[in-house]
């Protein structure tokens, strides 16, 4: 595992400036945050398959819609728990994952793109077409009940919920899973032929990431309240997600969360200079000059930038 | 009956067209370019705005649509394919990126809401029972017109073989004296064009909105993968399986799981026969 004490200290430095955050700032900025907060995690998710093992999913969406409606249909239509829901959400999330993509993995590169984005598309014809009186419909499922009251507690939810999987993301990369993983994004023939099962690897990666994503889906719900479709099964959920591992750094377990935080508050930050759509116009501008300037990711210029200042000063 | 078999030509001529422009790039780069739905909505709004904003005659409207996006086709060639050296993943993201940004342009100078396009010939004909309007009936001859003239284009002259060549093999097409470079310029402007004109056609047969881009880039990366990397051929015969797949799907089932079988036999295409049905091996 190679853990080293400053792990632990910058961790917790990381968890305590988490927690700390609601004595700073005020209840809009914490509202912004919650949702990074989940972006996050849904970039971590996505980063745990695509990110390490080269397989881009065009359907994450997918896989987080899964989650959400889950819980949404346990809970409203048949009365069940949180408690019960949520689990049975991640669950049905992995078995949902699990059936539609896996044959997924037998094939490569941009066909793995290409059958995920057409699950993802499928899903949004399919969900208000079947059994509408369960989704329903176009006009999705309102009323969901709550986790949590108020901004401060729905920060602490959703921040607690992203560092925990953040730091079980961290210690399962630093395992010698982990580390297989990132050769198949290297050289996928070299690792099947040291004698690993390169099939087995996929479909792990692939089972974390979908339950990471069914649990942040779930959640999600619930604090929104509301889900429909289109909140979900949407090419503009999935830019979100790409773009913050992106920015972030991919295969890095920060850079999701950084890249989040940025695409985050960037649009909060053009609001008031731009309130209509331009926003989103100078957003994906930004995000493709950032990708176009430095693949990966703001963790790299942070990185390259360091170690500049340490060359300086040496 | 009758009017299932027109319609469902008159759609399949459409969706040819649509995934023409598409198959050339996928089949030179092997890059899926998410962005070629921002050609086919770019060609219908700037159709849309030289022809009905502006007053300018259709045919303007039309060769204007088209150049704008040939020039759309040889900027993003330049200025983002070739930086990232033909890395697929980097440029299927960047074009996802492009993609949206094209889409919040188009909301900031049309603005949101959808618009519909005046017909390019306006008119209706009856064939057999079957109400055909002259504009859907046009939008076909000309995608038809437009498919052979690329199919000459690509089997008879110099320019054309040397684009197959390159997608067959880059570095061989290179050895033999052809600029790859030179064809992958050719190639995204050509592909820029036929996504524009598909565009004006394909938005007169639906509407103008800022999130018509999705639902045409799906049904023609379906047809590209369904039919097989650089084959004309296979490209024609699935944009006929699906465009009548559509159109019984709709007639004798339900309107909303129109697109539903398209994608299960993506789906089911690139699971059983990732080369395609009528496409080479892949090595």
């Amino acid at each position: 595992m190679n853990l080293r004490p400053h792990h632990f200290l910058l961790w917790a430095a990381f968890i305590a400036l988490m927690f700390a955050m609601p004595q700073f700032v005020g209840n809009g900025t914490l509202r912004t945050m919650i949702f990074a907060c989940y972006l996050a995690i849904f970039a971590i998710s996505w980063d745990i398959l695509s990110g390490r093992t080269g397989y881009i999913s065009f359907g994450h969406p997918f896989l987080v819609g899964i989650g959400a409606y889950t819980t949404a249909i346990l809970t409203r239509r048949y009365g069940f728990p949180v408690e019960a829901s949520i689990p049975l959400a991640v669950l049905f999330t992995m078995i949902g994952g699990l059936i539609v993509l896996l044959p997924a993995l037998r094939i490569k590169g941009s066909y793995f793109a290409l059958v995920t984005l057409a699950v993802m598309e499928l899903m949004y014809q399919l969900v208000p077409v079947v059994r509408p009186d369960l989704t329903g419909g176009t006009r999705g499922i309102s009323r969901l009940p709550a986790l949590t009251r108020g901004a401060e507690n729905g920060y602490y939810l959703a921040a607690g919920l992203m560092l925990a999987i953040a730091l079980f993301a961290w210690l399962l990369m630093r395992t010698r899973l982990g580390t297989a993983l990132w050769a198949i994004g290297m050289n996928e023939e070299s690792v099947r032929g040291s004698g690993l099962s390169t099939t087995r690897l996929k479909s792990f990666a692939f089972l974390v990431s979908a339950a990471i994503a069914g649990l942040g889906g779930a959640f999600y719900a619930h604090y929104l309240g509301t889900i429909t479709p289109r909140a979900f099964f949407d090419i503009n959920v999935l830019f979100q997600i790409i773009v913050a591992v992106l920015i972030g750094g991919a295969g890095t377990i920060l850079g999701p969360i950084i890249g989040a935080f940025f695409m985050v508050f960037m649009l909060e930050w053009l609001r008031p200079f731009l309130p209509g759509q331009e926003r989103f116009f100078v957003y994906g501008l930004i995000a493709l000059l950032l990708y176009m300037y430095q693949p990966k990711g703001i963790m790299a210029i942070i990185d390259s930038g360091w170690a500049k200042l340490r060359g300086a000063r040496t | 009956m009758m009017q299932i078999i027109i319609q469902g030509l008159l759609l399949s001529g459409l969706y040819a067209l649509i995934a023409m422009g598409f198959m050339l790039i996928f089949s030179i780069g092997r890059t899926l370019n998410l962005a070629y739905g921002a050609y086919i909505m770019v060609g219908g709004y700037i159709y849309f705005w030289l022809s009905q904003q502006i007053g300018m005659p259709k045919v303007v409207g039309f060769l204007g649509a088209v150049v704008v996006g040939a020039i759309m086709g040889l900027l993003k060639h330049r200025l983002i394919v070739k930086p990232l050296k033909g890395d697929p993943v980097a440029v299927e993201i960047s074009t996802l990126i492009l993609a949206v940004i094209m889409q919040s342009a188009v909301v900031l100078l049309f603005g949101d809401a959808s618009k519909i396009l005046l017909p390019i010939i306006p008119g209706v004909v009856t064939i057999s029972g079957a109400q055909v309007t002259y504009n859907i009936l046009a939008a076909t001859v000309m995608s038809w017109v437009i498919i052979l003239a690329l199919y000459a284009f690509i089997r008879g002259t110099h320019t054309g073989r040397a684009m197959q060549a390159v997608s067959m093999d880059q570095k061989g097409a290179a050895i033999s004296g052809v600029d790859p470079d030179r064809i992958n310029m050719i190639t995204w402007a050509i592909s820029g064009g036929l996504g524009a004109a598909g565009g004006v056609f394909f938005a007169s047969y639906t509407q103008l909105s800022p999130t018509m881009w999705v639902a045409p880039v799906i049904i023609s990366v379906a047809i590209v993968i369904v039919g097989g990397i650089g084959s004309i051929i296979g490209t024609l015969i699935v944009a006929h399986i699906i465009g009548f797949l559509e159109i019984i799907v709709v007639a004798v089932w339900a309107p909303e799981l129109r697109g539903v079988f398209t994608m299960l036999l993506i789906i089911g295409v690139l699971i059983m026969r990732p080369q395609g049905l009528f496409g080479r091996e892949e090595h």
